[in-house]
């Protein structure tokens, strides 16, 4: 039960980064889907629509992703609904980088010049159509910065999940400082960890946006 | 037992401890408050240091803000609390707190403002000197000020972030709402009512601090510069 | 046109997750439908030495983890082991995730407004755990210090009840934090299991921890939820059998230092 930290504690550190990157995938590709789903239309020609999506991104983005996850894994428990760490957390993160994707693809989208939309009906292509055809894929090239800048931020978020008891990276930290109880040691590698999946792709979103040339986005972070 | 949607909600139970609530909700927003202050401050420090200062200094700044920015401010928490007092250095979970989220916010907010300050340009600052001014002057009024106002949208954001990353706190038992929330949960166990009330809290926190930073604005940018 | 589509697609998300919702009932569960099913999934706490822990390799242990193996044993089928936290217990059973939790889950009538509670198959008094060097011999000599606590444990209701002057109470989120706590010296004194500080490290600076008072006994059933006679009665005999063979007793001394099982009632 008493352990000197060793090698095999920083090994059994990285297999739980395992489960970092695992969840971080699935909350950028579930946040993803969802958040093209609202910054396309957020930016829809319907009024209606464009005040419900703001107000959910507005909404969202105000709620702590601390909160969202004990919401979803105690809160949904009490509806009969079969929630765990891993689903709790999922759905947490789902919900909060769709908001945030959301916001800053709305951008992206918005930033194309308005011209090309006047050009497009002129040629009599509609909304949809502009869209796919025109819009997203000039939007995708200004979109690479932020949203690889995003992932750091959706990486970072996932250390939340310990405190629902999900076991990655940061709970398998606390695990082994309180059998170890080296916390120096055991923080400092688990921060290291972090560092060298984080680090790279910060690298990778200001080189991109050195190449692509485009105008500084500020990411929300924390 | 009762099946799904059968639950009897029962807010009474939640709204009876709204003191308590309450007592927390103070804590999250002068947490919050005083972080925003320090913090700021950091960061105008470092970012004047980055973009004026000699190489040593941006290196230094720039290996401080590249850690914190790569690595979750949970284990930065962590750090402070469990792992300073190794080093002699025991701070109470609101202290611990406070200078975990002013390390934090100091990062973020000198990358924020060095945008800003990079923008000035020279002429502007030489105009100053050719004018007498005394530095600290020309850093408050040509430097300082235009930078701020120029990046005020991003860092509020970041601010609205610090509020709602004080919720993380509670894992090192400082009374903010969210571990007043937790509390409350583990005794009652109405952890859809108690969570319910407490998100719409934060929600409506924000919000406010959202209207107070665009009056803020109004009142000291958008008259001047 | 691409309107239509979205709303759609809105709408499938919204039917899939209201399939979700009524996808699970709470049906009864018997003891043959246990065994029907193929497997019996209960919940542990691998938090709380020694009752439930991580072993060298990683795995669970402790005199938890064995009774649940104990009842999949007797029920002759294997045994699925969730982990969940303090809170997560009684919202675990709720939601059917987990068919019965064996989790130093203490018999409180409060709880039992929620649950049922098999008669107790282990007790343990919460103690408050203090370095050897401290003179602490009762409530009143907590004035002035810092005591942390398991949120929502046995410790914390009985700490916030007795309300000693002075004394500040931080509430953290489970075990781990509160014994990271005692040893980098942010807490002077902490509320937790007898038996439990034996697993406790030297601190920070070398010192060593020991009980110093006890604040309140409790004795653990297994949970389950409410309105199943049958299972209930089940564990009963399956508790009265562990109690009678000495299987119970065989696990507290190993676990507790040698020290033999409780005395415990029934009801």
């Amino acid at each position: 039960m008493l352990r000197t930290f060793t090698f095999y504690e920083v090994w059994l550190l990285i297999l739980a980064a395992r489960w970092t990157i695992i969840l971080s995938l699935a909350a950028f590709v579930c946040g993803g889907s969802v958040g093209i789903v609202v910054a396309i239309a957020r930016i829809a020609p319907y009024r209606a629509l464009r005040y419900l999506m703001s107000g959910y991104i507005q909404f969202v983005q105000a709620i702590p992703v601390l909160m969202l996850l004990l919401l979803f894994y105690f809160g949904l428990n009490l509806f009969g609904i079969r929630v765990d760490a891993w689903s709790a957390a999922v759905l947490a993160f789902t919900l909060s980088t769709s908001a945030f994707l959301a916001e800053i693809w709305r951008g992206c989208l918005q930033a194309v010049p308005s011209g090309q939309w006047d050009a497009a009906r002129s040629l009599g292509l509609n909304f949809g159509r502009t869209l796919l055809l025109i819009i997203l894929p000039q939007a995708v090239r200004m979109a690479l910065p932020p949203t690889v800048g995003y992932m750091v931020q959706v990486v970072k978020g996932t250390s939340l999940a310990a405190l629902i008891g999900f076991t990655e990276l940061a709970k398998a930290g606390t695990q082994i400082n309180t059998i170890t109880f080296e916390p120096v040691l055991v923080f400092g590698t688990v921060a290291a960890i972090y560092f060298l999946i984080c680090w790279p792709l910060s690298m990778l979103s200001r080189h991109l946006e050195k190449q692509l040339r485009v105008g500084r986005m500020q990411i929300p972070a924390m | 037992m009762d099946g799904p949607l059968n639950y009897t909600f029962q807010f009474g139970t939640v709204m009876d401890r709204f003191p308590e609530l309450l007592a927390g909700a103070a804590m999250t927003i002068r947490l919050s408050a005083v972080t925003m202050v320090f913090g700021l401050l950091i960061g105008l420090v470092c970012s004047i240091g980055k973009v004026y200062g000699p190489r040593p200094v941006r290196w230094l700044v720039s290996s401080y803000v590249e850690f914190i920015r790569n690595t979750p401010f949970l284990i930065q928490l962590y750090f402070v609390f469990f792992a300073l007092p190794n080093f002699g250095l025991r701070l109470s979970p609101d202290a611990s707190a406070v200078i975990a989220m002013v390390v934090n916010l100091g990062a973020y907010s000198a990358e924020i403002v060095r945008a800003g300050v990079e923008a000035v340009p020279e002429g502007q600052i030489e105009a100053g000197r050719a004018l007498g001014l005394r530095r600290l002057q020309i850093i408050r009024f040509l430097i300082v000020f235009p930078a701020l106002k120029a990046v005020y949208p991003a860092l509020t954001s970041q601010f609205i972030l610090v509020l709602l990353g004080s919720s993380i706190v509670s894992a090192i038992a400082a009374e903010e709402l969210t571990a007043v929330a937790n509390t409350i949960n583990s005794q009652t166990f109405r952890s859809f009512e108690i969570y319910t009330v407490v998100t719409i809290m934060y929600v409506a926190i924000v919000f406010a601090f959202r209207a107070i930073f665009t009056s803020i604005y109004a009142f000291t940018f958008a008259r001047r510069g | 046109m691409l309107i239509r589509r979205v709303a759609g697609f809105l709408l499938g998300l919204a039917v899939l997750a209201g399939a979700g919702l009524s996808a699970t009932t709470g049906q009864a569960q018997t003891v043959d439908e246990i065994i029907k099913r193929g497997k019996v999934v209960i919940a542990i706490d691998t938090t709380v030495p020694p009752y439930g822990m991580m072993d060298a390799s990683n795995q669970p242990t402790g005199i938890d983890v064995e009774v649940a193996n104990l009842i999949g044993k007797n029920l002759k089928v294997p045994v699925e082991l969730v982990t969940v936290n303090s809170p997560g217990r009684i919202p675990a059973l709720l939601s059917n995730r987990v068919d019965m939790v064996v989790a130093i889950f203490s018999i409180t009538a409060e709880r039992a407004l929620q649950v049922s509670f098999s008669i107790p198959y282990a007790g343990q008094s919460a103690v408050l755990i203090a370095p050897k060097t401290t003179n602490i011999k009762g409530p009143d000599d907590l004035k002035g210090l810092k005591v942390g606590v398991t949120r929502g444990a046995l410790e914390d209701g009985a700490l916030t009840q007795l309300n000693p002057q002075g004394m500040t109470l931080l509430r953290f989120d489970d075990g781990p934090s509160v014994a990271q706590a005692m040893l980098s010296g942010q807490i002077d004194a902490m509320g937790g299991g007898d038996y439990g500080e034996i697993y406790l490290r030297k601190g920070a600076k070398g010192e060593e921890f020991e009980q110093k008072f006890p604040l309140r006994a409790a004795h653990f059933g297994i949970g389950i939820r409410r309105g199943n006679p049958d299972l209930l009665q089940w564990l009963n005999t399956f508790v009265y059998q562990i109690k009678n063979s000495g299987e119970l007793d065989a696990l507290s001394r190993k676990y507790r230092n040698n020290a033999p099982m409780i005395p415990l009632p029934v009801f």
